[in-house]
């Protein structure tokens, strides 16, 4: 019964969503208030049981461990973003959250730019690896802005054009495989779960 | 040129974009009312993810770790995904754990864990364990804190257990036991796992990515540091077949499933039509069907669209 109620206030939700395909209307936007709301609603308990309780309210009150007390102020600095003479203070949690991005500079740098070069410096033992020889050679000299692109060189950076080119193309029909793949499920949950159609 | 095709054309060019959705509407339809047995081609990014997490079949020491990181905005890419592994898992005696990092995550967790795990005989924190929700901002402290001793990273599941003391720790301790790492995501947050769990620990790392994020993810599958790739709808419906055609499989030779071989997935057709598998375990192959006929009248109407354009950009010169 209750899942029967539950699709049935799905279904009327999809359908409300995909009304704005014919135009704007009430039942559309109603249903991503809702959304909107709910999420938030979801969310603020959850996070308070999984984040305030175990992390400050557990380790202060119950194993009086005082030292959290500083960084949950570092913490609640945040709220001051609302205020106009006190936004200032916002800065500082947002500086200390910098600080640690910091630690990770040196493993990425080896995941997503040593390890990436590696790559590209390999034999050419293949048309694939000729390919990514080329492309990546021809692109980084399109990006090379101090030479005008004339002449054989502008002839070179075209190649590298064609290449961004190719990728943009991989990239924007993966982009409509996603979105078709969406609109699939969201048809499988209507014809499927809601109509009993497919089984 | 005929007068009537430059009409044609002209109106074609100027067609209301609402005929085109019904158009899509339908050709996603049909498909998925009348379904077909397409050929499923299995390649080697999510092949190498199957026959990883297949090596660890029986071994009570080592167990793989599914992260969620997405909501159910992408679920008909990766849900289907998550099944398949939570199944392959199951049917192999294989210890699995999984984590989520966003609030919207928690209950999809639970519901691929229900939606596997009533066809088999599993138990939490004995062959399965759900640590729950953890914050994106701790995601540092967890993935590191990992490497070195797990139950002290994560300490309680979702159901609040302390992880140490459930009966699936045993021999697990970190990244060398953890030995498979994949990301499920609709962002690019697997390089998160290779920025920390790999280039520090050497984990393995895969990714289920949602289309959309497949060209982002494919230099770090390049450089093999993400040993294996689910790409969107597509790569769930490989690993669906893959599991129906060996970890599923069962004969006198092999009770429990069968060890992986190109020959047998290349040859072997696993029909989706009819009640051999259960729907939820052929959903994305279903979808692909759908998938194929929207994708061959996407390329009819930009075909169409560009021979109007060029044809009706002559008359105008």
């Amino acid at each position: 019964m209750f899942e029967t109620i539950s699709n049935f206030v799905a279904a009327f939700l999809t359908l409300s969503i995909f009304s704005f395909l014919y135009k704007d209307n009430p039942f559309y936007k109603f249903a991503e208030a809702l959304l909107v709301g709910v999420s938030m609603g979801y969310a603020i308990p959850l996070v308070y049981e999984n984040v305030f309780l175990p992390y400050v309210y557990s380790p202060i009150f119950l194993s009086h461990k005082f030292i959290i007390i500083i960084p949950a102020l570092l913490g609640s600095l945040y709220m001051f973003r609302f205020s106009k003479n006190l936004g200032w203070l916002a800065r500082y949690p947002i500086v200390f959250g910098l600080s640690i991005v910091g630690m990770s500079v040196p493993m990425s740098i080896h995941s997503s730019v040593l390890v990436q070069m590696r790559s590209a410096m390999l034999p050419i033992d293949g048309i694939n690896t000729a390919l990514i020889f080329i492309g990546t050679i021809t692109i980084l000299l399109y990006f090379f802005f101090s030479k005008a692109h004339k002449g054989i060189y502008g002839k070179v950076t075209n190649v590298g054009i064609w290449f961004m080119m190719i990728g943009f193309g991989a990239s924007f029909g993966y982009t409509v495989m996603a979105r078709v793949s969406l609109l699939i499920g969201r048809i499988q949950f209507l014809l499927g779960d809601w109509l009993g159609l497919v089984k | 040129m005929n007068k009537n095709v430059i009409k044609f054309f002209d109106k074609i060019q100027n067609i209301d974009r609402r005929y085109i959705y019904i158009v899509v509407a339908f050709s996603i339809i049909i498909p998925l009312l009348i379904p077909f047995n397409s050929p499923t081609y299995v390649t080697k990014p999510t092949s190498d993810i199957y026959k990883k997490i297949d090596s660890f079949a029986g071994d009570k020491t080592k167990a793989i770790l599914m992260s969620f990181t997405h909501d159910a905005s992408t679920m008909p890419e990766l849900f289907p995904m998550e099944v398949s592994v939570l199944r392959h898992c199951f049917e192999r005696d294989i210890k699995v754990f999984m984590i989520c990092w966003l609030p919207a995550a928690a209950p999809l967790v639970d519901y691929a864990i229900n939606t596997a795990k009533e066809d088999f005989d599993v138990q939490a924190g004995v062959d399965y364990c759900n640590f729950g929700y953890k914050p994106w901002v701790l995601r540092l402290p967890i993935m590191l804190g990992m490497g070195d001793d797990v139950a002290k990273a994560v300490k309680t599941d979702s159901q609040g257990r302390k992880v140490e003391n459930l009966e699936i720790m045993k021999n697990i301790k970190n990244y060398d036991d953890l030995n498979l790492v994949i990301d499920f995501a609709a962002s690019s947050s697997a390089i998160q796992w290779i920025t920390y769990a790999r280039a520090r620990f050497g984990a393995n790392i895969a990714a289920g990515v949602t289309a959309v994020m497949v060209a982002d993810n494919y230099p770090y599958l390049h450089t093999g540091q993400l040993m294996g790739m689910f790409r969107g709808l597509k790569g769930a419906a490989e690993y669906e077949k893959m599991v129906d055609v060996f970890a599923a499989y069962e004969s006198e030779d092999h009770p429990n499933g069968r060890p992986f071989s190109k020959e047998i997935i290349k040859e072997t057709s696993v029909p989706i039509t009819g009640d051999t598998v259960p729907y939820k375990y052929k959903k994305a192959r279903i979808g692909m069907n759908a998938q194929s006929v929207a994708h061959i009248m996407m390329i009819f109407f930009i075909l169409l669209g560009n021979i109007g354009y060029f044809i009706t950009r002559k008359k105008e010169l």
